[in-house]
């Protein structure tokens, strides 16, 4: 038997590798060699000693291999262990020390919160509208919607709408293309009589569509190439699992039932998977063939032009899907001679069309998420925005997070040189570091996720309001970014704090204790401080941009006075009505309006702003080529047009019941108009002549103020009105002005003219403030979010400058009761450390207006009469932040200099 | 009499009882073993290391570098909390397993 205690140990296990084979082979070398003496011992020939001692131990190489898998097994479960209870013993420090500062804890976990929170939102928005592929389609990686760019006037526009003709085309002419798919949806009313509901988004596809997609239907069938045949198609519908769902509550026996649609009567054919959306964001109830949403749709246009013949009526959105291993370029130049020998074939149609060589058309393959193509709508731009702010936003909190964590490591600086010096590794530092960081990420990710879900659904409303919206939980992209915004946020939030373990000086640390290195060491910290304070001035500029741009269009007079204006329009529907019966009977309408009570006026219209435009040709005397130096838009009015709408008549009279029929012929031109045509002179008592110029003269009797119907921003206000009954082009609808605001009146008028509607012919009334409303909405958002989150990044910060400021007072209590001991004022001690925080401050400013300053270039577009470098807003945010900064600092300075010097000094 | 086959689990009980007295290399505890029960029990030495290196992966016993008396690399193995509590329960188990046993056959 031996004993241990003078035994040198060989600590393998705790080496990285551990040789097993070689333990096992010393080990019974030892048995076989001991084994042997003691045979030999007793008088046995080495020969035999060996033979015997083999005998009596068995199968040496089974054994040796039985006890190298053993030790293999252990080995590996020991070093599992070891690293698990390394982790949760990390992960137990950690959550001691979060658990022993709640209040620490908590602002950690609401700062990264928001950050995470806040890109998680983003993505949830952005992803689907350039990132995520359509669900279902089986090719995603082959699929592009088709653009041909082309130029105009200079500049190039993208055209992303197509003629049949041009479609057919197409896939005749190409060879690269597996298949091409044709969409078009259009809002139809549903169902008939008594019925009807409001209108809902249709589909029109082709047959080719359900190729694109690795999706069988949830019921029924799909159409096929048969029944999407020009002229018409057949009227089948598939309808989407939700509105399966929703109006016929998952029945089985939906199919082969009928519903009217439009104007059409559809048999339904099969459902939809849940989830499928086609390429499109926006839910459709259900998808109809091509042909048959156009017949539906899209009236006759006479003398043969139909839909699917003739190149001036773009109607279609194209994609297609290229053939496996043809590559994008290849299959791009295939579509470019495509569409110059369609465009040849247009020629030859119409051989007034411009040459070739002036469009300079280029084919594209363009992204299948058709926000992610060269046309970008500005809820995508202001979202794209938005992303970086986030961005901003995380960084921020990561900074601000990574400064207390590093305040918190510098408090226990001793405490780490001392565990150094006792032999913890650095790394085992460092994993500790990590594991506290990452532990509040995970939090702060879960609240993240939280608030994303929330305020996911808010800015979505405010962005994308069409969109299907995403599960934030049930959805593993989400998940996925929300794992990795953790991870990024761990790592910048421990990342300073670790470089202070792995730079610290050992020696230095324990000698001088916390005060000389803790306040060399919190350089580190100021240059946080001072990266928060001017990513704060960037976000808070873009707020200030934002917000006065906001009201810059809220400021922006319309002409008109939308708020109590609802525009009346009538769907015909089957209702075959001539033009004089649909003359009548919006007269009826107006007649009947104008007896109800609350009503002010009303008039019948032909152009409503954001929502439909009438133009004529124009010509007149003494003005050549009138008709090239804008679009000039018609307005058929009734009398009290004027009232009606609240705009100003600035000259001259207004349109009145007497105008009409048979009386003099009298127009009423903007005012935009007026000087276009008549610059310098007084424009009544002008002549126009409308539609020809061999026509009677119209004579102006007003000058009326200018109106928006475009663009908030830059309309040209060109705008003409005359007397419907001297000028009838058509029955669209009527304006109705009334006492209560549009969007509560609405619905009221609805229910009591839809009496007067023949048959199934139905009404729908839409507020004017509605029809604006997409128009501010990018401001609206970009205003909110920018103050959000600039509020938040300075609120951030504060706290940060005034944490900052509050430990390097105490780092430095004996330097300053020296001072005070010397008898310093307290005024000069306020002015020493308050001056110290508006240097940091100083500096965070100035770097936040270059930033911004550089970033004006990018933000410039999407502002509205706002100067992206507004010396007012950057002004305002650099004394905003200065302001932040000296009163963040005040507290601290206070202290300071009330500081009592024999504690301060006693106290090291 | 003729030799005994261990009985299954045996061998670990009689191999903690050998660890008893302090650390012990395998060649001591395969000697303690043979002289202890002296020709009755077989107990090939293979089967001996294989139990040994079975205990230690399971934490009965812990495994150290050391020399021996003749100054030769060898490993010792020591009994731990957890291996003593074994070779207490398993010897009540099997004193348990005897007496009833040998009631059994005493009746008979």
């Amino acid at each position: 038997m031996t004993s241990l205690p003078h035994v040198r140990r060989f600590l393998r296990v705790d080496r990285g590798s551990v040789d097993v084979p070689g333990g096992v082979a010393d080990e019974l070398d030892f048995h076989f060699a001991m084994t042997i003496d003691e045979l030999m011992a007793k008088g046995m020939s080495r020969e035999l000693a060996t033979r015997e001692a083999h005998r009596r131990f068995g199968d040496l190489e089974m054994t040796r291999r039985g006890l190298q898998h053993i030790d293999q097994e252990r080995v590996s479960n020991e070093r599992r262990a070891r690293w698990w209870s390394g982790m949760t013993q990390d992960l137990r420090y950690a959550l001691r020390g979060l658990r022993l500062s709640p209040g620490f804890t908590l602002g950690v976990m609401l700062t990264l919160g928001l950050g995470i929170g806040a890109n998680a939102t983003m993505f949830s928005i952005i992803d689907p509208l350039l990132f995520r592929a359509p669900k279902y389609l089986e090719h995603p990686d082959r699929v592009n919607r088709i653009t041909v760019g082309q130029m105009n006037l200079g500049t190039e526009y993208y055209r992303e709408s197509f003629g049949y003709q041009q479609y057919q085309d197409f896939i005749a002419d190409t060879h690269s293309f597996s298949r091409f798919v044709a969409t078009w949806s259009s809002r139809l009313a549903i169902g008939s009589g008594a019925d009807v509901k409001q209108e809902q988004y249709v589909s029109g596809v082709s047959a080719s569509f359900w190729q694109m997609f690795n999706a069988p239907p949830a019921l029924g069938r799909y159409f096929s190439a048969d029944e999407d045949r020009i002229p018409a198609g057949e009227p089948v519908l598939v309808i989407s699992w939700p509105y399966w769902q929703a109006h016929y509550g998952g029945r089985r026996d939906v199919l082969g039932q009928h519903l009217q649609i439009g104007k059409l009567d559809y048999t339904i054919i099969g459902v939809t998977p849940r989830d499928l959306l086609g390429l499109s964001l926006r839910r459709s109830m259900g998808f109809i063939p091509l042909t048959s949403i156009a017949a539906n749709v899209m009236p006759d246009r006479g003398e043969g032009r139909r839909f699917y013949n003739g190149y001036s009526f773009n109607w279609l959105q194209l994609a297609a899907e290229r053939k496996p291993g043809v590559s994008a370029a290849a299959a791009t130049a295939d579509l470019q001679s495509a569409v110059l020998r369609s465009y040849e074939r247009r020629r030859e149609a119409e051989p007034s069309t411009p040459p070739a060589s002036e469009l300079q058309q280029r084919a594209m393959l363009s992204p299948v998420q058709s926000e992610a193509g060269p046309n970008r709508s500005t809820a995508t731009k202001v979202g794209t925005w938005l992303v970086g702010v986030a961005l901003l936003v995380l960084v921020i909190a990561c900074a601000n997070v990574g400064n207390l964590l590093l305040a918190r490591a510098l408090r226990r600086r001793r405490e780490i040189a001392l565990r150094l010096a006792l032999g913890v590794t650095r790394g085992r530092l460092l994993g500790q570091l990590l594991t506290e960081s990452l532990l509040l990420s995970t939090l702060g990710a879960g609240l993240g996720l939280v608030l994303a879900a929330w305020g996911g659904a808010v800015v979505r409303h405010g962005l994308t309001p069409d969109a299907e919206s995403i599960g934030i939980f049930s959805d593993s992209r989400m998940l996925a970014f929300a794992a990795i915004a953790m991870l990024i946020a761990a790592l910048l939030c421990g990342v300073a704090p670790a470089v202070m373990v792995l730079r610290s000086d050992l020696a230095g640390a324990l000698k001088s204790g916390a005060r000389e290195g803790g306040f060399h060491r919190s350089r580190l910290r100021v240059t946080l401080l001072v990266l928060q304070g001017a990513l704060s001035v960037v976000l808070l500029v873009g707020a200030g941009l934002f917000v006065s741009s906001l009201r810059q269009v809220q400021a922006t007079p319309l002409g008109y006075d939308a708020e109590h204006v609802t525009y009346v329009e009538q769907n015909m529907r089957s209702a075959k009505l001539t033009d004089d019966e649909r003359y009548h009977l919006l007269d009826r309408l107006l007649a009947r309006a104008q007896e109800l009570p609350g009503v002010v006026a009303a008039t019948r219209t032909t152009s409503v702003p954001f929502y439909m435009d009438w133009s004529e040709d124009l010509f007149v005397p003494g003005v050549d080529s009138v008709n090239k130096r804008g679009e000039f838009v018609l307005q058929a009015v009734s009398g009290g047009y004027f009232k009606t709408m609240g705009t100003r008549v600035l000259q001259g009279r207004p349109l009145n019941d007497a105008d009409r029929d048979g009386s003099e012929l009298v127009i009423v031109v903007s005012q935009s108009m007026a000087k276009l045509l008549w610059p310098g002179v007084n424009a009544l008592g002008k002549c126009v002549k409308i539609s020809a110029d061999s026509l009677p003269c119209r004579n102006v009797i007003g000058v009326a103020e200018d109106i928006k119907r475009g663009s908030l921003s830059d309309d040209p206000g060109l705008l003409y009105y005359v007397p419907i009954s001297q000028f009838p082009v058509g029955a669209f609808g009527i304006f109705v002005r009334t006492a209560a605001p549009a969007t509560v009146a609405a619905e009221q008028l609805r229910r009591a003219l839809q009496p007067e509607m023949p048959g199934t012919a139905y009404l729908t009334t839409q507020p004017l403030p509605d029809l604006i409303a997409p128009e501010m909405r990018s401001w609206q958002l970009g205003a909110t979010m920018f103050t959000v989150f600039g509020g938040l990044a300075l609120l951030v910060a504060s706290i940060g400058l005034y944490s900052v400021i509050a430990y390097t007072v105490t780092q430095r209590r004996q330097e300053l009761g020296v001072r005070v001991a010397l008898g310093a004022s307290a005024a000069s001690m306020l002015r020493l450390v308050v001056g110290d925080a508006m240097r940091m401050m100083t500096v965070a400013v100035a770097l936040g207006i270059a930033g911004a300053l550089i970033a004006a270039r990018w933000v410039g577009p999407l502002l509205f009469h706002t100067s992206p470098r507004d010396p007012i807003i950057l002004g305002g945010v650099a004394v905003a932040l200065l302001l932040v900064g000296l009163a963040a600092s005040f507290a601290p300075a206070w202290r300071a200099a009330h500081l009592d010097p024999v504690t301060a000094l006693r106290s090291e | 009499m003729a030799e005994l086959d261990l009985l299954q689990g045996t061998l670990d009980l009689i191999i903690l009882k050998a660890l008893i007295w302090g650390p012990s290399h395998g060649y001591a505890v395969a000697r303690w073993v043979a002289e202890t029960t002296g020709d009755d029990l077989q107990v090939e030495e293979g089967a001996l290391y294989t139990a040994l290196h079975r205990m230690e992966k399971r934490g009965w016993i812990a495994a150290e570098w050391g020399l021996s008396d003749n100054n030769r690399k060898a490993k010792y193995y020591q009994l731990t909390p957890v291996g003593r509590k074994q070779l207490h329960d398993k010897t009540e188990l099997w004193n348990r397993y005897a007496h009833a046993v040998s009631a059994i056959l005493r009746t008979a």
